[in-house]
């Protein structure tokens, strides 16, 4: 692929299907949802399923060494990149210097560990009677500093926070810090934990108009999505380029009846800014949140793609609502059915999301 | 890179301040030069149970007078304040909103602790009546998220990237770096840019059990100093490229010449000196500059012993045995977590536009293992070109962001040309 633009040259996945990316593209190919019925004692939530990462304890994820005081969220993205870092015989890929960035987005680092920490300071005999080593859990941007830790990179490494459009600001960032000098090579992801506090604040968030709705009890999921970007001029090492990310439109409806129409003008920019039209469109992976939004998001993509009608992957169906986490699983369903479709190649592939928080937005990528 | 295009010159427009000495540019700048002390016992939360409980709070902030537009039960405390600092700053740039709404903006808005003033809140619900009764008008309000929309919202954007940065300590600078890129680059118009915090239970106690809470106050640099206070705020910068401020005829506080970002992936709490000293240079190398050129720093200093003599020893690394003046505000404002370096570029871009030094209050005698001017005490006049604002956090996050005197033909111009020439 002869492009000067950003291009995702790997990818992995830590999810409910289970740890790396063979276990996530025959997921993605099996279509088989996965759900696990939920031990009250170990998850006192208001719901009694979820889709959950298999072992995604993080002793059991990564061993017992330096783990002891790990948060779920934390060892799941130290997971995921070190799958795709990887090469296959316990060694890193070739090409990466050690100035290799990380953009991670998060919804709010680890609620379960933020709310813990204060019980602990609520319910013990002193307020400061609170675990130290368990403090840097508290901080959003625990996850990143992990895994740069654990995995030597010492570029950039920034956290973003945007809901279920995590995923995608965390790709415009990477790109911009790789055209603005800041990074040769960007790992760039999301990620997202299940945990009982979790459960109980989306729970308590949904609107209250619809109690006993379907929705209110949609799955919860959880899991990480990272991919390998570099500079369509020197893929490093040879690798072979997988997609372009040909465009990402982001852009902020005043409310919910705005939201599809605001989304339907990112997906037109996106499409003018690739140089593309609705018929190129191989796939698309919508984030088909449950609820008004999704049906937003619906509407836009009617709206800009007309008669056409490309395949539709939903991970949501298969992964459950993986919040901040959902595009990054949006972008990595798609490079896994890409691999298996030699019908894919060359063509585009849309990504969108409507945050029930307000951001939308959408990506491009051309396959390769 | 940005070899394909011409990139433009990003100079700060719009001042917007949100601290515990002074709301607004104007009461900052007043209490940055009196050498004014935010410090007060903790009315936040229930403090009882601590042997000690400074803080710096601001408790003279009503959100409905700051915020207008926002349904303000909506969002929490960190967002209100993150509109409220960014309806100032576009006043401040006289910028009329409606112009703003026409253009492509980016709101980036740096955090450490996004809402976790409501977490604590619903946790305490949750303690006293079970999970099932939490608050559900405050549950909807604490993805971090939330932050850079309230700004965006408040000012009615819509054609708009509004993203959080959680980074910790070092977010504001972050969040000012990505607005630079945003307006240099050519792809963005404005960029509304900066941090915002406000103080919580979570981060107090695990500070306090650190021990690395001060007893009564901040003494950056000082031989006897015992640690931070946690404090509370928000200050956002309004960028544009030069060529926008000129046709506009706007008044142009600073210009925005780099920044450097790094990761230690060292230890997850503990600053690396040599991989601060390595951000440094990199920041001077995005800028341009060269470490002769730089005329003052705003440390990060948070007044622990251990991040304020790292601190010290990485800037010698890279200025050699007589480092220019290094002031720290936290002395004054706290540490706003991340407002922190906002607020510390809001108070460097201050201090290039009037031409003086913030002290560092609170300052008996220096650290000798320091062994920097940081200032004491009192302002002093100093004309002042170029200024590095220093940011650490947690998980090894490096932040730092040079600024330039605005002269059209001065320091900044020159070298920015440079820069474009090379």
């Amino acid at each position: 692929m002869n492009t000067s633009g950003p291009v995702i040259t790997a990818w992995s996945a830590v999810s409910a299907f289970g740890i790396g990316r063979e276990t996530f593209s025959a997921g993605v190919r099996s279509r088989q949802p996965v759900v696990t019925a939920l031990d009250p004692e170990r998850w006192p939530a208001p719901v009694d399923r979820a889709c959950l990462v298999p072992g995604a304890d993080p002793r059991e994820l990564l061993g017992r060494k330096g783990t002891r005081s790990m948060d779920r969220v934390t060892g799941l993205a130290v997971a995921a990149v070190g799958r795709l870092l990887d090469d296959g015989e316990g060694g890193r890929i070739p090409g990466l210097d050690e100035d290799t960035g990380l953009v991670l987005g998060t919804s709010n680092g680890s609620v379960s560990s933020i709310m813990a920490f204060t019980r602990d300071s609520l319910t013990q005999d002193r307020p400061y009677l609170v675990d130290p080593a368990r403090f840097p859990n508290t901080v959003m941007n625990c996850a990143a500093g992990q895994s740069a830790i654990r995995h030597g990179l010492r570029g950039p490494n920034v956290t973003i926070a945007g809901g279920r459009a995590s995923a995608l600001l965390a790709l415009n960032h990477a790109q911009r810090l790789q055209r603005c000098g800041h990074a040769r090579s960007v790992v760039c992801g999301a990620v997202e934990e299940f945990s009982a506090e979790r459960a109980w604040l989306e729970w308590h968030a949904r609107p209250e108009q619809d109690p006993g709705d379907a929705s209110r009890a949609a799955l919860t999921g959880e899991g990480c999505a990272v991919l390998l970007l570099e500079t369509g001029t020197d893929p490093a090492a040879g690798r072979p380029v997988l997609a372009e990310v040909a465009a990402v439109e982001i852009a902020l409806p005043a409310d919910e009846k705005n939201t599809g129409p605001v989304l339907a003008d990112c997906l037109r920019r996106a499409l003018h800014r690739a140089g593309l039209s609705a018929e190129d469109v191989w796939a698309l992976a919508p984030a088909g949140t449950p609820g008004p939004y999704g049906a937003q998001e619906s509407t836009a993509l009617a709206e800009v793609l007309g008669a056409h009608d490309p395949i539709r992957l939903s991970c949501t169906d298969l992964l459950g609502d993986t919040n901040a986490a959902s595009a990054a699983f949006q972008i990595a369903t798609l490079l896994a059915s890409a691999e298996g479709d030699p019908a894919a190649a060359g063509r585009a592939a849309l990504v969108t999301t409507a945050d029930p928080d307000g951001v939308v937005g959408c990506a491009v990528l051309r396959l390769a | 890179m940005l070899s394909s295009m011409t990139p433009r010159r990003v100079v700060v427009t719009g001042l917007g301040a949100v601290t515990s000495i002074g709301i607004g540019a104007g009461e900052f700048l007043a209490g940055l030069r009196a050498g004014r002390s935010g410090a007060a016992p903790i009315t936040s939360f229930d403090a009882s149970g601590f042997e000690h409980s400074q803080g710096c709070e601001i408790t003279d902030f009503d959100a409905e007078r700051f915020v207008t537009r926002l349904p303000s039960a909506e969002y929490g405390r960190a967002s209100h304040f993150a509109a409220a600092a960014a309806r100032m700053a576009v006043e401040d740039a006289a910028l009329p909103v409606e112009d703003l709404r026409a253009a492509r903006s980016l709101v980036s808005v740096g955090t450490t602790d996004g809402e976790s003033r409501d977490l604590d809140r619903l946790v305490q619900q949750e303690v006293e009546l079970g999970a099932a009764r939490m608050d559900p008008v405050v549950a909807r309000r604490v993805p971090a998220g939330r932050l850079s929309v309230a700004a965006a919202r408040e000012l009615g954007l819509v054609n708009v990237e509004a993203v959080t940065l959680p980074t910790a300590c070092a977010a504001g600078n972050y969040a000012i770096g990505y607005g630079y890129d945003a307006v240099r680059s050519g792809e963005f118009d404005f960029a509304l840019s900066g941090g915002a915090d406000a103080v919580c239970l979570k981060t107090f106690a695990g500070f306090y059990r650190l021990g690395t809470i001060a007893p009564e106050r901040c003494q950056p640099f000082d031989l006897d100093r015992k640690g931070i206070l946690t404090g509370e705020g928000a200050g956002m910068m309004l960028l544009e490229s030069l060529e926008s401020a000129l046709a506009r005829g706007a008044r142009i506080h600073a210009e925005v010449l780099g920044y450097g970002l790094n990761c230690d992936a060292d230890h997850p709490v503990a600053p690396n000196e040599d991989s601060f000293a390595r951000c440094v240079r990199l920041a001077h190398e995005n800028a341009g500059v060269s470490a002769d050129d730089v005329d003052l720093i705003s440390a990060h200093g948070t007044g622990t012993k251990a991040n304020d003599v790292s601190e010290a020893r990485a800037i010698r690394q890279v200025f050699g045995g007589r480092p220019p003046r290094m002031v720290s505000i936290k002395s004054m404002i706290g540490h706003t977590m991340g407002a922190a370096s906002a607020l510390a570029a809001i108070a460097c871009t201050l201090a290039l536009r009037e031409g003086f030094i913030p002290p560092t209050i609170n300052h008996v005698r220096t650290d000798p293992e320091c062994d920097i001017d940081c200032v004491p005490n009192q302002a002093v006049d100093a004309d002042l070109r170029v200024v590095q604002n220093n940011a650490l956090a947690f998980g090894g996050n490096n932040a730092v962001l040079i600024l330039g005197r605005h002269e059209p033909d001065g320091v900044g111009g020159a070298q920015a040309a440079e820069r474009g020439a090379a």
